[in-house]
């Protein structure tokens, strides 16, 4: 049944009798998930500025940060990592690789904040979908947007000359573990910038936890040389024990189970604290 | 379903110290077209958040397609569509991946047959592929409705469905939302601080007014309320009050600044008589107002709709404002 209207265009049915709205196919709430994560991703890599950055980033770490060292005798040089590797370079590939998950919560927290200041937000929340959907729909698309940065970094590395050791399934345990580097470090940016509608936030936040985190952390530079206060944020520190798995992996082919259960650990707190803060305190506009 | 759509009874939102709706109830019967008229500040959209279950509630409690607003929030989500005041859309993406989105969250599986019907409906398909970003506000407007329609609900609730629009797409917006209402045969609680649109739109009317409904009923109960005309004069120096209230036929006289509000028995037989007592060259402006839903809010608050707010909303400041969050 159909009517012609003004517009002189036939109307989907109408239900003037009994709106059949609780008879209408549900599908699961995993699609509102979905939806959102979706979203995300569609937002982030239609933007060309993203992949560029993304590619780009990569790049200027290894070819900068890693060039540091270059006219440094080998030898001289594992003597100050207390390691045998093959040129800086493959030492520092598992670390970037670990200090670049520190940031990726950014994006997560700047798309709810626009969101929340497009109004878009409200759009999502007058619908059935609760807010710890909205959490970890957003939590998990920045991190897949971090993990981007993982494929195009082996290649600048190899393209660099870089020897890479361990096996394929080493690689994915590694990788599994920048997963939830990535998780652990989006819920916690997420959690903090919940109640908040202003875009400098996160900017803030970064800077707050990016220097700490980063430079204490085995990521660039063993923690065997820092002095006793930094060694003990380093020895607490996720970025640290990602990097030694990374570096096992892509140095000595070996694999520690007790780092990636440590990540582990740190990804599911996180990402459930997260959640439960985001359920409470995150604004709708 | 004889039941009304929307039971609110007693309803206060409070934020801190400051009470935007204070204990307002009222009933929307199935099928109609409501609307919430008043000014800037009144609370209309914080009780349309309160309704949705997008806020919560400080007291009182409503009922919305049958389920209760506090318990059952998703349950009411589900059954209800929304059309926001600053149409809110994700610019970055198409219109038909717009609905694909809002199908999504509605957890709708077989969507696509009514998506297109609305494009059709709502002549957007042509540019369905197109982002939204590069729509017309009238196109975004008709877009916002057809995601609200997407899911079958039973109310639609619209938030000033018409803020800041030109009369002409004004005028189409009008048209499509009665149509909405009769063809599909969906309940619609509109909030507006548009006497026309209030008017021309409106089954039931509730006047709201700093929190409080003055009023409630019909357009024309609330016009068969008000007896006799409003006349607004302004004059070059000051007149005085007895003055005017010497003129036969006149029932009431108020000031509002340089403004005087007469309340005349009959305005045709008044306006011969006010030269005679007022020399016109004093006379700056005169406004006859027949009975309308402004001279009932008038009545009721003795200020017009537009003047009463809490603050003055400059609209293209509005949408500057709206433009800057985006970018």
């Amino acid at each position: 049944m159909s009517t012609e209207t003004e517009h002189g265009v036939a109307l989907p049915t109408p239900n003037v009798v009994a709106p059949p709205t609780s008879e209408l196919h549900r599908i699961g709430q995993m699609s509102q998930f979905t939806g959102l994560y979706s979203r995300e991703l569609l937002r982030t890599f239609r933007n060309p500025w993203v992949l560029v950055i993304t590619v780009v980033q990569p790049f200027m770490w290894l070819a900068f940060f890693g060039s540091s060292f270059a006219n440094v005798p080998l030898a001289e040089l594992e003597k100050l990592l207390h390691i045998t590797i093959s040129s800086y370079t493959q030492f520092l590939l598992p670390g970037v690789l670990s200090t670049s998950m520190l940031s990726v919560g950014m994006f997560g927290a700047m798309s709810t904040i626009q969101d929340k200041r497009f109004g878009y937000m409200k759009r999502i929340l007058l619908t059935p979908t609760s807010k710890s959907t909205v959490f970890l729909a957003k939590a998990l698309g920045s991190a897949t947007r971090g993990l981007v940065q993982i494929p195009v970094m082996v290649v600048a590395a190899l393209a660099f000359g870089v020897q890479l050791d361990g096996s394929l399934l080493m690689w994915a345990g590694f990788v599994l573990a920048l997963i939830f580097l990535a998780l652990g470090f989006s819920s916690l940016f997420l959690a903090v910038t919940a109640s908040s509608t202003d875009w400098q936030t996160p900017g803030v936040i970064s800077n707050f936890i990016m220097m700490p985190l980063m430079f204490a952390s085995g990521a660039l530079f063993p923690t065997a040389n820092f002095p006793a206060w930094m060694a003990t944020i380093a020895n607490w520190n996720p970025v640290t024990y990602t990097a030694l798995l990374g570096r096992g992996v892509v140095v000595s082919g070996t694999f520690d189970w007790l780092y990636l259960g440590y990540v582990a650990l740190f990804a599911g707190l996180l990402v459930l604290a997260g959640t439960l803060v985001g359920r409470k305190y995150m604004k709708v506009e | 379903m004889s039941e009304d759509a929307i039971v609110a009874n007693g309803i206060t939102k409070a934020y801190g110290s400051m009470t935007a709706v204070d204990h307002v109830s009222f009933r929307v019967p199935s099928g109609g077209i409501f609307g919430l008229l008043g000014p800037n500040g009144a609370g209309k959209t914080t009780i349309i958040k309160v309704l949705t279950g997008l806020s919560d509630l400080t007291g009182g409690d409503a009922r919305v397609a049958g389920f209760d607003v506090r318990k059952y929030p998703m349950e009411v989500k589900q059954r209800i569509g929304w059309v926001a005041a600053e149409v809110i859309l994700d610019d970055d993406f198409s219109g038909w991946e717009n609905l694909w989105l809002q199908a999504k969250f509605q957890r709708v599986a077989e969507w696509k047959d009514r998506a297109k019907q609305l494009l059709d409906y709502f002549a957007l398909s042509a540019f369905k592929d197109n982002k939204v970003g590069t729509y017309s506000t009238g196109m975004r407007k008709k877009l916002e409705i057809a995601l609200a329609l997407l899911h079958e609900p039973q109310i639609i609730f619209m938030d000033e469905p018409t803020i800041g629009l030109d009369p002409g797409t004004r005028r189409m917006l009008w048209e499509l939302i009665t149509g909405v209402n009769r063809e599909y045969g969906i309940t619609i609680f509109l909030t507006s601080h548009y006497i026309e649109e209030a008017d021309a739109l409106c089954s039931q009317v509730a006047i709201l007014d700093q929190g409080k409904i003055a009023a409630m009923g019909s357009p024309n109960d609330l016009k068969a309320r008000v007896q006799g005309d409003y006349i607004e004069l302004e004059t070059g120096e000051p007149v005085n009050e007895t003055r005017l209230l010497a003129i036969p036929g006149v029932r009431e006289v108020r000031v509002q600044g340089r403004t005087w509000i007469l309340k005349v028995d009959r305005s045709e037989e008044f306006l011969p008589s006010l030269f005679d007592h007022v020399k016109p060259d004093l006379i700056r402006k005169i406004n006859v107002e027949k009975p309308s839903l402004e001279s009932v809010f008038m009545q009721l608050t003795g200020k017009r709709i537009d003047q009463a707010g809490a603050e003055v909303q400059d609209y293209r400041k509005f949408y500057a404002n709206v433009r800057r969050a985006r970018g």
